[in-house]
């Protein structure tokens, strides 16, 4: 696709421009040659100058060439991207521990349980953090740029949909393999205690017998406690983040529809905008005709002359 | 694929380089060709958190010095206007300057001018300036689409700047595909010819540097064409899915309005957007006669009502979780579903309230099959029939019209006369005023397949595969036929000369052709059922609109009515 550039012309044209503007614009406020100066002495670094400025700082504001500061809530809506970052490399950790702790080991596996646990807490109160602090973007109040802050927080609740979505993936796939792999390590237990029982059985008693089977019930009961356990916390978390995703899904906007369209929006805007007029001018209106001060004070005035023609009336008579 | 892409990829290199949060500031045309194109979900992933109007821009007062401005706007004299104001006060931190089309140097200058804060970081001309619908098909979305019709005389301002736009937009599409093409014209159309030579004159003259591009094996052909060769496929009612909502609803920028039904329950939608890119069920289904329509609905809504039994059976927490999982899908197909239940109902109702079939079947035979007598008869029955709408007899009459103009006059006559007497409301002579434009002495094309006895034998085949296929589709517009002569490399030179000394070898690879007073879906369709069957040549499609029968009718009343206020003042 052919593009062209025009910049180059532009600059040409405007650095022309501004030459023949500077010897007339030195009788006028002081802004322009200031801000034309202080651009020259960027482009030619060689000049050893550069001027002070004369004019006041409130005429200096007005030109500034530079990307302005941001309104508050844009910090509201850093401080969340950030929260979104740290949780989705949070998640990739998660990611390898659950991997980890899925792997066939020797040992207990109680640290993976505890790092699992430990990941999982985390990454749902981050969630949580940023979900809270998204509604609270949304209360700040109308002003002129609420319809940027109400896309900013659209875009902000679609990442973090995403996000507990991937997380409530990746618990439910580690949930499903734990239980196979829980009936898988039962069984082999139950065969290796089984074999070896069945080995031991010629030269025991059926009271010994009793009592390993006995420890053998206990230890597989202790197992599946804890192991029920873990479901249950992951299945907590996963109602937590169902909640979550429910209010979530009303700020995010679903794609394909009417709503998702550009012009739609503009529209929109265009013709909420010219309602709440319509609203207010209505409102102002009816305060105004509805006067009940004024009838009521017409009234009381009222009261008061008849009161004072009666007191005349019986002073007279 | 192409157009949508080239659109897309566009707005993609505008809004990459510029990091932060930022406005994308449109006008009212460069609205139409974005969103169509791109969501506001993609908009917003690329940090362009607000979209506003180049003409509200100046009304509202707060300075939002943490935005970057990306203007994408047409280079007309009042944007560059309004530019001016709004570079001398301005409201946001940077501002870059896309512009869709070729700026002249005066209007740079003035812009130049106006930027004393110097906040203007870049002025660039990407080139997409037209509205890509569908893969193979664009228009230009023209308000005074009736100035085609009407001799220079008339209004040579307006025809100026009728034709202006028209060579922009077949500009900015070629300059979007990087390539130049050999340009023929209808001989008959004098607005056909103005355009093709201003557009050879802008490609090998004014901007020849610009538009020297990679030549490769066969150049492009680019075809201009009239709407008037080919009068009837606009007047006929539609049967397949995108053209049937064109022609009984409208469709706009890929949106219905359904407000203009007015039948619909409060908490209905009332626009819904139809887009072969993002819906894949109307991907499927755009092109398919109205019965197959209707089966491939039901059975959406079965897999749909399956889907809804099953996550009403929640039991433990493994389903609900699932249900939660899958949640935002069932949602959108909740939605996809009724979107179209309504539209193909709305479209039932209609087809029923205005006896669509009866009289579909009556225009289908007037544009394919022959027997002046019996559609006569035909005609008159229908005229009779008090069920039957305004515009739907004067389309009557005005296929017959277009069919049997030379035959038997006083027939035609006492039609002319009971379509007055009966329809009051539209203006007398509209018919006439048809024929004179569109006639069949103005026609280049052979668009009843009569003239010589090749077509008529074409025509009796095709009349026996008809038996077959569905009445109602077996019209197949004039383009067609253009299409196939172009892939046989058998264009007649007489009717479609090529402007200047532009030459030819062999068969074009790509071929665009652009219709002066607009396109209709159902030549979208043929195009894109064209295009599948590879047949080595890409087919792109283009107007100045896109035309229903209302939107047709529309264009002639106003030309009518100008031309007469004309000859009033001679």
């Amino acid at each position: 696709m052919a593009t062209r550039n025009r910049t180059l012309l532009f600059r040409k044209y405007r650095n022309s421009l501004r030459s023949v503007r500077a010897p007339m614009t030195e009788s006028k406020s002081g802004v322009g040659p200031v801000i034309e100066m202080a651009s020259t002495s960027l482009l030619h670094p060689k000049r050893s100058y550069t001027p002070v400025s004369t004019e006041d700082p409130a005429n200096s504001s007005k030109g500034a060439v530079t990307v302005g500061l941001p309104p508050d809530w844009v910090d509201v809506s850093e401080e969340i991207s950030v929260n979104i970052q740290r949780a989705r490399t949070k998640m990739a950790e998660l990611g390898k521990a659950h991997a980890k702790a899925l792997m066939p080991s020797f040992g207990d596996g109680k640290e993976d349980q505890h790092q699992i646990e430990s990941l999982t807490q985390e990454v749902t109160l981050l969630l949580r953090k940023s979900e809270k602090q998204l509604q609270r973007l949304s209360k700040g109040g109308p002003s002129e740029d609420s319809s940027v802050r109400k896309n900013v927080q659209r875009s902000l609740a679609t990442d973090l949909q995403q996000l507990s979505m991937e997380l409530r993936k990746k618990q439910s796939t580690y949930l499903k393999r734990l239980r196979l792999q829980k009936e898988d390590g039962g069984d082999l237990e139950m065969n290796l205690n089984g074999s070896s029982s069945r080995a031991e059985d010629d030269d025991f008693d059926d009271i010994l017998f009793s009592e390993h089977q006995m420890s053998k019930i206990k230890k597989s009961e202790e197992i599946s406690v804890e192991r029920e356990k873990e479901i249950q916390q992951v299945v907590e978390s996963v109602n937590e983040l169902a909640q979550i995703m429910k209010d979530l899904s009303a700020l995010v906007i679903d794609q394909g529809t009417i709503v998702d369209r550009i012009d739609y929006n503009i529209q929109n805007v265009a013709s909420t905008v010219e309602d709440g007029l319509k609203q207010l001018q209505k409102a102002e209106r009816t305060q105004r005709s509805g006067g009940m001060v004024k009838c009521a004070s017409v009234l009381v005035i009222l009261c008061f002359i008849m009161l004072v023609l009666l007191i005349l009336k019986e002073i007279i008579f | 694929m192409v157009l949508v892409t080239t659109v897309r990829d566009y707005i993609n290199r505008m809004l990459q380089d510029i990091s932060g949060m930022k406005v994308l500031i449109l006008d009212s045309e460069t609205v139409s060709n974005v969103s169509i194109v791109y969501s506001q979900s993609e908009l917003l992933q690329k940090e362009v958190f607000l979209v506003e109007m180049i003409d509200s821009i100046s009304a509202s007062s707060e300075s939002m010095s943490h935005l970057k401005a990306v203007y994408f706007v047409r280079p007309t004299s009042e944007n560059v206007q309004k530019l001016r104001y709004q570079l001398a006060n301005p409201r946001f931190g940077e501002y870059h300057l896309f512009f869709s089309n070729l700026l002249k140097d005066t209007q740079i200058h003035i812009l130049a001018d106006s930027d004393e804060q110097e906040v203007v970081q870049q002025v660039q001309e990407f080139y997409a300036d037209f509205v890509a619908g569908d893969p193979y098909h664009f228009t230009l979305n023209m308000a005074s689409n009736h100035l085609y019709m009407l001799p220079a005389v008339v209004d040579p301002s307006g025809l100026q700047r009728y034709s202006d736009r028209v060579v922009d937009g077949i500009a900015a599409v070629f300059l979007a595909l990087k390539r130049r093409p050999v340009i023929r014209y209808q001989r008959t159309s004098d607005t056909a010819k103005r355009i093709a030579q201003e557009t050879a004159k802008l490609m090998y003259q004014q901007e020849s540097g610009l538009f020297d591009f990679r030549r490769t094996e066969s150049s492009p052909l680019l075809l201009v064409i009239d709407r008037r060769d080919d009068p009837v496929t606009p007047l006929l009612n539609q049967w397949t899915y995108q053209a049937m909502v064109h022609e009984l609803i409208g469709l706009q920028d890929n949106k219905v309005d359904l407000r203009a039904i007015g039948s619909l329950p409060k908490d209905q939608q009332v626009e819904v957007v139809l887009s072969s890119e993002q819906d894949a069920f109307f991907k499927s289904n755009m092109y398919e006669n109205f019965g197959d329509i209707g089966m491939n609905i039901k059975r959406m809504v079965d897999d749909f009502q399956q889907v809804a039994k099953s996550n009403q059976n929640i039991q433990t927490v493994e389903d609900m979780a699932r249900f939660v999982d899958n949640y935002p899908e069932y949602k959108k197909m909740q939605g996809n579903v009724s979107k179209h239940v309504t539209l193909v109902t709305e479209m039932s109702k209609l087809v029923e309230a205005r006896k669509l079939m009866l009289v579909s079947q009556t225009e289908q035979d007037l544009a394919c099959n022959g027997g002046q007598g019996a559609a006569y008869e035909a005609v008159t029955d229908l005229l009779n029939n008090e069920s039957v709408s305004d515009i739907d007899r004067l389309r009557l009459v005005m296929l017959y019209a277009l069919r049997y103009e030379k035959e038997n006059p006083v027939q035609l006559m006492q039609l002319f006369n009971k379509l007055a007497s009966r329809s009051p409301k539209y203006k007398q002579g509209l018919v006439q005023f048809l024929l004179k434009q569109a006639g069949v002495e103005k026609r280049t094309g052979d668009l009843f397949g009569n003239r010589d006895l090749l077509n008529i034998a074409r025509n009796m085949a095709r009349g026996l595969k008809v038996w077959v296929e569905n009445v109602y589709t077996q019209h197949q517009p004039l383009l067609f036929q253009t299409m196939e002569s172009i892939t046989r490399g058998r264009l007649r030179d007489v009717d479609y000369p090529f402007v200047g000394d532009h030459f030819q070898q062999g068969r074009p690879q790509e071929v665009v052709i652009f219709m002066v007073g607009g396109t209709t879906y159902e030549e979208s369709r043929c195009v894109a059922l064209q295009n599948s069957t590879n047949s080595g040549i890409r087919f792109i499609l283009g107007g100045t609109a896109v035309l229903n029968s209302k939107r047709f009718l529309m264009d002639l009343e106003e030309a009518q009515r100008i031309s007469r206020s004309g000859s009033h003042m001679v």
